[in-house]
């Protein structure tokens, strides 16, 4: 087994490595970062006017911006000038052509995972206009959020059709001088997704599921903007739980969510991209700003994430709870292996009476990886009766890796009630005792006891993808053992 | 990108001195070595919270003067060693005499003494994440030096009472080492108290190293007025089986600031940690702790409880930091706050970083306020609200309170609490 995931890693690693050799193709912009290619990259989109200002605004505000420093990982300096940004999706003469042609090793990974058969393919980048009857699947999905008056489409065909909500809400959220890497997005976000839910519409299906079969070639800077307007409610989920073949190393995306009166948005995240061979060479280096706001009273958002992919993650799903009732929950699960560097966790921006947040982080290390929870709780002046409760905990699996907590508590309210609790362990010898007295094998019930260390966020996942996220886990953690 | 502004280098200007020449040269090391210290800013992480409290004009540069100097200490059965603005006053001291213990003003020292301080002054300290540890080892003038023989037991507790202060405004920078042979004991009381009127800066350092099995118990208490800023630190190196317990009650000021580092360098080393803040008014207080476990089988317990009323700002930041090799550590940290009212602000920061798999590490926080329910109870009961309400927030600290060994102390620091926060629910 332990072989199997080298394997898989190795070949995964071959794949991307040949990503970069391919010969730049007609559609890619030469390397470098200006005002021009800005400009060039809003004219291939067709973007309107105000998205060319908006972007460009954003451009100049990175150039006066610090990369930020202060996260517990490290890695080599990044240079913004050498990477080409933008390219037109690949041609299918350079994909494989058939499942037949995709690494063996591959497969039996998705195999393992349960992946069903018609999107293997898809994930595998294979080259082929519609797989199996996807194509139907989407139409019948796409008719069926049209009658609820949802709108589900690429942000870049938003901003031609709806310019009003996007002059409304893009960056309403994560403005455009945020931090650096959102600065560096709002002036160069290849694609992404915009969901409108309207008044009272609850959306007849998890985008999640639309999602997997849509799943566009979105690029390295993603931009997701989701509005859901009184009353509504969506779960949406982003990613997947199968290892995704992906040409860019830096990702910078940003995601905002907008939450009115009595809505509800649930965003789930599964994310496995690759993470580098067991050496700690190559990667994608995950640096993502994701930020929702409980604008209107009652509203909530609920933030899901099992994060087990990526060379550095760097991510903080954010609440800012501004209406009153508004609720804010954070689940967590964040896998490193090898030397995988995460910094994760989230902020509770507490401003609105009675506001209550939930966190719940599990931290698991492995190998020689580092896994740390950073995360923000503030109580402001006007927090009367706010509340939140924080759970973070770390599981280390040898002697080798690392676990860390930087948990930012800030309270000006006496009424705020805030409770932290963190704790960190390992396997222990007398849970695996039992395990195998009874016939398990070590990596079996490694396995079982991470699975029911992660059980609090998993039950948080959509159904599906909670069988997918523990089978994840059991392949992720593949070597760890023995 | 904009250029930091480093300290002013009127602070790097020592005055004269009557220090050995070992020390002398290390001083001026230190103060070159410090030329270019960035003042800290919002951005410093270790100060994010308290660098706009802090004030760093040239007026506090030069060395507290004068003062009154006719405070009586009376300490009860102990010893004493007074040190006004950095300077040892022998003549109020009452300095033991005991086999194995000696306790020795810098200025004093034999030349070869002076140069073995002069090498492991600093030792225990990290002095780049301790910025004003630096420059407290650039201007101090005098200094406390203990030591213990090997199995020496100071038979009473040392009282060390710090009164700064002058006519001008100024700033002092005392300095004490204690260096503890094997399996020695010593309990050493700090008081920090301010004299006269004039704006001062107080950059405090106290260094402890023990050796296999010494035990030193600390208590520190900082007491000053509204017109000083205080920034100390303190920091214990612990070979094996070493035992130090350190307790600190601190009240707020315009800026007080006390970093505490406990490294756990031996097998089988414990701390305990102690703190109870209390700010009122526009205090601010800021206490920073790090404890490292750096071998393995080693212990650490740590408790930290803040009250911040009226528009007062209480800061606690708690790192707990186990290195590769350290395990079978066991470490347990808790901070638990009150806020009394809504102008008032708790930050806090439980921090664990953990490079070892076979330990058992936990931290705990909380902020919340009295509990509404237990103060219905007390007021109709016939007990006013102030007084209920300090009964409460008395209740919260007095565990950490109790614990403090040196009884005089205990009953002086728990009447003092009891005084000051009544005060904070004075109209209430």
């Amino acid at each position: 087994m332990a072989n199997t995931d080298k394997q898989v890693s190795e070949l995964i690693k071959r794949e991307y490595e040949h990503g970069f050799v391919t010969e730049i193709e007609a559609d890619t912009f030469e390397p470098g970062l200006n005002e021009d290619i800005i400009r060039r990259l809003s004219e291939i989109k067709g973007e309107p006017e105000f998205m060319l200002e908006w972007r460009l605004k954003a451009y100049r505000r990175w150039l006066e911006m610090d990369e930020p420093e202060w996260a517990h990982v490290h890695y080599p300096k990044i240079d913004y000038q050498a990477l080409s940004y933008y390219s037109a999706p690949k041609k299918k003469e350079d994909m494989p052509q058939s499942l037949d042609e995709v690494d063996p090793e591959l497969l039996r990974t998705y195999e393992k995972l349960g992946i069903p058969l018609h999107e293997r393919a898809k994930l595998a980048g294979v080259a082929v206009d519609a797989v199996f009857d996807s194509v139907s699947v989407a139409t019948t999905f796409k008719d069926k959020l049209a009658e609820a008056g949802v709108i589900f489409c690429p942000i870049s065909e938003a901003v031609q059709k709806h310019p009003e909500l996007i002059k409304k809400y893009l960056g309403s959220v994560v403005p455009q001088g945020d931090n650096y890497y959102a600065a560096l997005n709002s002036a160069v976000f290849s694609d992404g997704s915009f969901v409108y839910i309207p008044k009272g519409v609850r959306c007849p299906l998890e985008l999640s599921t639309y999602f997997r079969i849509n799943a566009a070639n979105t690029g390295q800077f993603e931009r997701t903007l989701i509005v859901a307007d009184a009353g509504s409610y969506v779960s949406y989920l982003e990613g997947c739980t199968a290892p995704m073949r992906d040409e860019n190393q830096l990702h910078a995306a940003v995601v905002e969510l907008v939450v009115l009166d009595d809505a509800q948005i649930k965003y789930s995240t599964v994310q496995n991209w690759y993470p580098g061979d067991e050496n700690g060479k190559g990667g994608i280096y995950n640096f993502v700003t994701k930020r929702g706001a409980c604008i209107g009273k009652n509203s909530k958002i609920s933030w899901t994430q099992v994060e087990t992919g990526s060379a550095i993650t760097w991510k903080y799903p954010s609440c800012v709870l501004r209406g009153e009732n508004s609720v804010g929950e954070f689940y967590s699960v964040a896998l490193t292996h090898n030397y995988q560097q995460a910094d994760t966790g989230t902020k509770m921006i507490h401003l609105g009476k009675n506001t209550k947040s939930t966190i719940i982080s599990k931290g698991i290390s492995a190998g020689r990886s580092s896994n740390a929870y950073r995360g923000l709780v503030k109580f402001g002046p006007g927090a009367e009766g706010a509340r939140n409760f924080t759970q973070c905990d770390s599981l280390l699996i040898g002697d080798k890796c690392a676990a860390h907590t930087f948990p930012y508590i800030e309270s000006q309210n006496k009424s705020a009630i805030l409770e932290h609790e963190a704790t960190t362990s390992k396997v222990s010898d007398e849970q695996m005792f039992l395990c195998r007295q009874r016939g398990i094998d070590p990596e079996q019930a490694v396995s079982m006891i991470v699975n029911g260390f992660c059980k609090e966020v998993f039950k948080e996942l959509p159904m599906e993808f909670a069988v997918e996220a523990g089978k994840l886990l059991e392949v992720s953690l593949e070597g760890s053992v023995g | 990108m904009n250029p930091q502004a480093t300290l002013s280098g009127a602070f790097l200007q020592s005055a004269g001195s009557t220090l050995p020449d070992a020390l002398k040269t290390m001083r001026q090391q230190r103060a070159t070595a410090l030329a270019d210290m960035p003042v800290p800013t919002r951005k410093t992480e270790n100060w994010k919270y308290s660098s706009r409290h802090l004030q760093l004009d040239d007026s506090l540069a030069g060395t507290l003067v004068g003062g009154s100097s006719n405070t009586a200490f009376h300490n009860g059965d102990a010893y004493r060693v007074v040190i006004r603005n950095g300077q040892l006053d022998l003549d109020a001291s009452e300095l033991p005499d005991v086999s194995g213990v000696e306790v020795l003003a810098f200025r004093n020292l034999e030349d070869a003494d002076a140069a073995q301080l002069a090498e492991r002054l600093d030792n225990t300290l990290d002095s780049k994440a301790v910025q004003f540890a630096r420059l407290n080892s650039a201007r101090f003038e005098d200094g406390l030096l203990i030591r213990l023989a090997k199995n020496a037991v100071l038979d009473k507790p040392l009282f060390v009472f710090c009164e700064n202060g002058g006519d001008k405004a100024g700033s002092a920078y005392p300095r004490i080492y204690v260096e503890a042979g094997q399996h020695s004991q010593l309990t050493l009381v700090e008081e920090y108290t301010s004299v006269g009127e004039a704006q001062a800066l107080v950059n405090t350092v106290t260094e402890f190293s023990l050796a296999d099995g010494a035990n030193i118990t600390s208590v520190r208490l900082t007491i000053e007025g509204q017109q000083t800023q205080h920034i100390g630190a303190t920091a214990a190196r612990l070979q094996a089986n070493a035992r130090f317990e350190s307790h600190c009650v601190g009240f707020g000021g315009p800026l007080r600031r006390h970093d505490l580092r406990v490294c756990l360098e031996g097998k089988g080393a414990e701390c305990k940690l102690n703190g109870v803040a209390v700010t009122q008014g526009q205090q601010h207080l800021d206490n920073h702790t790090v404890i490292e476990h750096v071998a393995p089988h080693c212990e650490s317990e740590e408790s930290y409880r803040n009250i911040a009323a009226d528009k007062s700002h209480a800061v606690f930041n708690g790192r707990i930091h186990i290195h590769p090799d350290a395990q079978k550590s066991n470490a347990n940290m808790s901070n638990k706050n009150l806020l009394l009212s809504t102008g008032a602000e708790i930050d806090t920061k439980p921090e664990l970083e953990i490079y070892a798999d076979d330990v058992k590490c936990a931290h705990g926080a909380t902020v919340g306020q009295l509990d509404e329910e237990s103060l219905f109870y007390l007021v109709s009961r016939g007990i006013d609200r102030k007084e209920a309400g300090t009964l409460l927030s008395m209740a919260f600290i007095n565990e950490l309170i109790e614990q403090i060994p040196v009884e005089p102390v205990r009953d002086a620091a728990h009447a003092r609490l009891v005084r000051f926060i009544e005060q904070s629910f004075e109209g209430a």
